[in-house]
This record gives structure tokens, sequence and C-alpha cells, in this order.
């Protein structure tokens, strides 16, 4: 028989048994359902997980701690003895600073400096408590007011917090840009001298403000670079200076900052870059999605039961047809066919059924954003035609395959058994 | 020309064998209607299915225009039966859900005709048998003589060398039965094919130019023919 005319003849057989096949698509449909939601919420985490990086992090800027020796040495503390007195090994030097600054690819590299602030003060004279920090990196910032070059403060001026602007005495973030800041900074408490400080102040460049894509947003003041070395010379004691606890390496545009990250981990550093973040908020997002289109893929392994048992039923009941077309020169090829594409469109029809549920949740992408206060225009499910199809295409295969058995039953079975009137 | 030579057909192994067919050889001329005759169990219904190639003889020759298809593969024979064989069967095995239409298109597309070439000859077989106005209609809203009516136009349809009619109106009141035996001796007369009717009724099987009489296996007289 033609290929066209099994499938033509195979879809009315099922039209003829609607309830049957519609219970046998729906419990497909309950796998095609959860494994469509895993992979299009899947494909959304990974787009989310992108722009938090993208709004979090400078993809060019490598964190260079020194490698902890005492981890990998002998186990447990070291002995305190002359060797191990004032310089701990964990700590880096400007020596360190120029052996990283020395590596193909590096454009720069910036200490990370600790600064502290005593207190802020604006035009209106009122002192508030504050945090200082030190804009190393280009990371992403999101702004209330004012412009920046390289998402940097130029020296001389700072970036502020939306929130900080009203105790300021300014009555919107627009109105503080240009305007000034005052901090004061004192030196490093000595224990009985009294603390000796002075008062720095810069001008407003930018107001940043808080969004749902920037992980772990601080009320701060930042500093740029330059300053912050200032005020960081002037805080720490002269014996103190030249340790840092790590430094920042800017990668320079033409080079390849997994190349560059490799480079410095050779010379005997420990290097952290966004790309190892990235990677591990992909491994959590494949592990979530791995774990639903698991449960997907139960169901759809418990459905094929479902479909070799109909399609079992359906051999028996219609034992005379098949008789039927064994006796008028159907080849028993024909008839094994004639039950697989059945079974394939059990298959489709659950499928299709599964999948165009799941893209009506997607309909309610607003609603998951508001109810996770993610900000609007967020999708956390993504749907994408391709995995959709391979899906459906799949689970024909998987039909087929579940209608083997019960098509050989068919396909064996004997014309003069099945016709026998008595 | 339709030539059985020596057939034995035995089912069952060692102590439950049963020998359905002993031994049989018959000859049966292109054109000629041949009635088969028996009780139940005689071993008539296994020699059509022996001649038909729907089941195999144990040993012995089943010659149709000199081709043995008790050595055919079984695709071989399949093909054969699609397109030289037909079969009306006393309880119709009309498919209910399928329209008058399908039911004729059956044979066709097991003959690997194409869809174009169809639609000509099933209504052609349809009006032959008088149901061209019930193309439509569900097989299973038809009376019973339009049930076989419908059989006889699906079995006539591709125009076969060779009909089987087994008690073709068995389950027929004898009006309705005459016009199935009209439609099938019509049939038989006008394209000079072999109708062989399984039966076992006497008036019918007088109609017949021969008429074979089964028993216990073994062909007990044949009556007739045309030469």
């Amino acid at each position: 028989m033609k290929t066209t005319d099994i499938i033509r003849r195979a879809g009315r057989n099922l039209r003829q048994a609607k309830v049957r096949t519609l219970l046998t698509a729906l419990a497909i449909s309950v796998g095609a359902f959860t494994i469509t939601l895993a992979l299009a919420a899947g494909t959304g985490g990974k787009e989310y997980t992108d722009s938090l990086i993208k709004n979090n992090g400078d993809a060019r800027s490598l964190s260079v701690y020194a490698k902890s020796t005492s981890s990998e040495s002998t186990s447990g503390p070291q002995k305190y003895g002359k060797d191990t007195a004032n310089t701990s090994p964990d700590l880096l030097s400007d020596s360190d600073i120029k052996k990283i600054k020395a590596i193909d690819g590096v454009a720069d590299v910036t200490p990370m400096y600790n600064v502290s602030a005593t207190y802020m003060v604006g035009p209106n004279g009122e002192k508030y408590d504050t945090s200082l920090s030190i804009k190393v990196d280009q990371t992403g910032v999101e702004l209330a007011a004012g412009k920046l070059s390289n998402n940097q403060p130029l020296a001389g001026s700072v970036i502020i917090a939306d929130d900080y602007v009203k105790p300021l005495g300014y009555t919107s973030a627009q109105e503080a840009i240009g305007k000034t800041i005052t901090l004061r900074v004192d030196k490093a408490n000595i224990p009985g001298v009294p603390t000796i400080g002075k008062n720095m102040t810069f001008q407003i460049a930018a107001v940043s403000k808080k969004s749902d894509t920037v992980l772990h947003y601080q009320d701060a003041v930042w500093l740029s670079p330059a300053d912050g070395k200032t005020v960081y010379e002037y805080q720490t004691p002269a014996n103190a200076a030249n340790q840092y606890y790590g430094v920042t390496a800017r990668v320079k545009d033409s080079a390849d900052p997994a190349t560059v990250q490799a480079a410095i981990k050779d010379k005997g550093y420990e290097v952290f870059s966004l790309q190892d973040v990235q990677q591990v908020l992909f491994t959590f997002v494949n592990v979530v999605m791995g774990g639903a289109a698991g449960f997907g893929a139960l169901a759809i392994l418990a459905s094929i039961f479902g479909i070799i048992n109909t399609q079992y039923i359906s051999v028996l009941e219609r034992t005379q047809q098949i008789g039927l077309m064994k006796a008028l020169g159907a080849r028993r090829r024909d008839i094994g066919r004639l039950f697989r594409y059945e079974a394939a469109w059990v298959g489709f029809l659950g499928g299709l059924i599964g999948t165009g549920l799941a893209l009506l949740v997607g309909f309610v992408n607003p609603w998951i954003a508001d109810q996770l206060n993610l900000e609007k225009g967020t999708n956390l499910l993504i749907f994408n035609p391709l995995y959709s199809v391979l899906l459906i295409a799949g689970l024909m295969v998987i039909a087929v395959l579940a209608g083997y058995f019960p098509s050989r039953k068919a396909a064996k079975l004997d014309p003069i058994e099945a016709l026998r009137t008595e | 020309m339709i030539k059985v030579e020596n057939v034995v057909k035995r089912y069952g192994k060692k102590k439950n064998i049963f020998t359905a067919l002993d031994d049989v050889s018959v000859e049966i001329p292109t054109g000629e209607i041949t009635a088969i005759i028996g009780k139940s169990g005689s071993g008539k219904s296994t020699l059509m299915h022996v001649m038909s190639g729907l089941d195999r003889a144990t040993s012995g020759q089943v010659l149709i225009d000199d081709a043995d298809i008790n050595k055919m593969k079984a695709k071989d024979v399949d093909r054969f039966r699609a397109h030289q064989m037909s079969f009306v069967f006393q309880s119709f095995f009309v498919q209910g859900n399928e329209t008058c239409y399908d039911n004729v298109s059956l044979p066709l597309e097991t003959a690997e005709i194409s869809a174009s070439k169809r639609r000509a000859m099933i209504e052609s077989a349809l009006e032959a048998v008088e149901l061209s106005d019930k193309k439509r209609t569900k097989a299973k809203d038809l009376s019973g003589g339009q049930k076989q009516r419908l059989a006889i136009a699906r079995a006539i349809v591709n125009r076969p060398k060779i009909l089987f009619a087994d008690e073709p109106t068995g389950n027929l009141d004898t009006t309705t039965g005459q016009k199935v035996e009209k439609l099938l001796f019509g049939y038989a007369r006008t394209t000079n094919a072999n109708l062989i009717i399984v039966t076992h009724d006497p008036d019918l099987a007088a109609k017949c130019d021969r008429r074979i009489y089964i028993k216990d296996g073994k062909i007990e007289k044949v009556e007739g023919g045309k030469q």
C-alpha cells in the first residue's frame, strides 16, 4: 500500500476512536507540557542570568588574589616563627602588581584598596554615615541622573546612591549633578592617639539607583580609582601599605579574557572572572532545567505503556478489519505500518496538545515577573520553536517504538482465524 | 485456469494431527462458475483458502495460470491476491465506520492504484451494484442486502480474474439473495472471470457450471463442467 493511503487510513481509524485517542494523547501531553516548560524556563533563566551578569560585572575585569599557600601545603595552622612574622603570604605586593602588569593582554592593574569615610555632609550641613567604595571595574551602573564614561567617575568626582540625595539636602537626583559632597576621612585609629583626619570635597558626577538585575546593591559613595588610591594612602599606616588583599586586572580589548586569566594563573595567582560566576549560574540553571525535564521524561515513560495498551486493544478490536485487509492483498508490512502510523499520530497529537498548553502558560510571563518582583518585560519563560518541533518529532518516534509490539501482533494475525465467523 | 494437484493440508502435530484436505486434485477452466459443496467441517473452506493463497497447502500444487502460488513468497502471494483475486463473505465484513466509497477503495489501495484512477473505478463499481446514491453513507447504516452488494462492489472494483464467494447468500432472505446471486453471476459472465462459490445450498449450487462435492477432505464427486 502507498504511504499516503496508510497515513490517511490511520488518521481515519483514530477519528473513529476519538475518546481513546484523545485520552492516550493527553497522557503523552503531560510529559510534553512539562518538558516544554522546563526548556522554556531554562532558556529564560539563562537569558536572565546573562543580563544579571552584564549588570553586575565586567567580563574584561579579572580579580587576582595570592594563591593560598597554607591550604595547599601541610594541613593545620603553621607554627609562629620569624619567617611568618609580618608579611602574610596571602597578600599581594607592588612587585606582584608589576608581574601581573607585564603579562600579555593586561591593560591595567588596580589594587583593591580598602577605604572608609567617617561621615558625609552636603549643603545642608547634616552629617550622615556612609559607606565608601572605589569603582575599579567598568561594570554597568543603573543611573538615576548624570553621565559616566566607561561606567567610572573621573578623578575628583563621585557617584552617589539615590538614597543619599535627599539627606544631603538636594531635592532631586538631577539637581545634585555637578554639585558637591564632602567626605570626612580619618587615618587608621591607633589606640591612645587622637584621631587625625581631613575633609575632602568631590563633585557629584552621577546618581545610581537600584535595579532588579543588580545583585547586592549597596547605598554608597563611589570614588574614582585615582581618588581611591589617594584616600587609601592617607588612611593606611606606612607599615601596612603596599599589601593588598587582591588586585583587579583589566584585560585589553584586543585580548581574550580567558587566555589572560590562564596566563595570570600560570604565574601562580588565584584568578576569578565573571565567566566563572556565569558558569556556576548556568550550571545551576541547567540542573534545575534538567530536573524538571526529567519529570517530564518520566511522564512520557509512563505514557508509553498507555500507548502500548491502547494499541493492543485496538488490534483486538479490529481483528476482522485486519483479516479483511490481508485477504484483499494487504501485506504484513502494510498492516504493521498502519498501526505504527496510528501510534505516530497519537504521539503527534499528544506533543501538539502538550506544547500548545505550555505556550499558553507563556502568557502568564508578566504575572511571574510581577510575583518575583522582577523588572517589567522580563520573560522567565522563553519558548524556542525548534525545541517544540524536535520534541513533537521525538514523541512521534517514541510512540512508533511503543507501537512496535502491537503492530507486530497485528501484522502476524492469521487472516483465516480473523475472518472465522463462528 | 486453476489447477489443484494432489493437495494435502494437515493441521496440528503428531497425535493431534488432522487432515483437512486429503490428496485433492481439481481443474477449473477460465470463465467457469464453480460451486464447492460440502457440510461444515468437510474441508470446503480450507480448499478455498488454499486456492486463494490465504493458507498454504502442506503438499501439492496450486497452479493459477501456471504459477504455483503454494511456492510463492508471502509477499508475492499478497500481490497476486491484490491484483487477481477477491472475496465475498457470508458476514459481509464491510467496515461499518467507513463510507461506502472508502470501503470500495480498500482493494485499490492494496493494489497500489493511484488515487486519481481510483475515483472512476469506485464509482462504476458502486453503480454496478446500484449503490451510487449511498457513496457517502456509512456502511453501518445499510441494510443486510445493501451491505452484501457493497461487499460485491468492493470485490469487483479491481476487476479480479478469480472471485471467491463464501456462502454469499447465507445471511440474506430469498429475494435479496437472488439479487446478490445475479450480481455475482453477471460479473463472472461479462468479464469471463472464475467465480468460485463455497456453499451448502443445493439451489445455488445447481445454477453453477460445475459442482465439486467434498466430504471428509476428499472430493466425493464432480458434476457438470462446460466441456
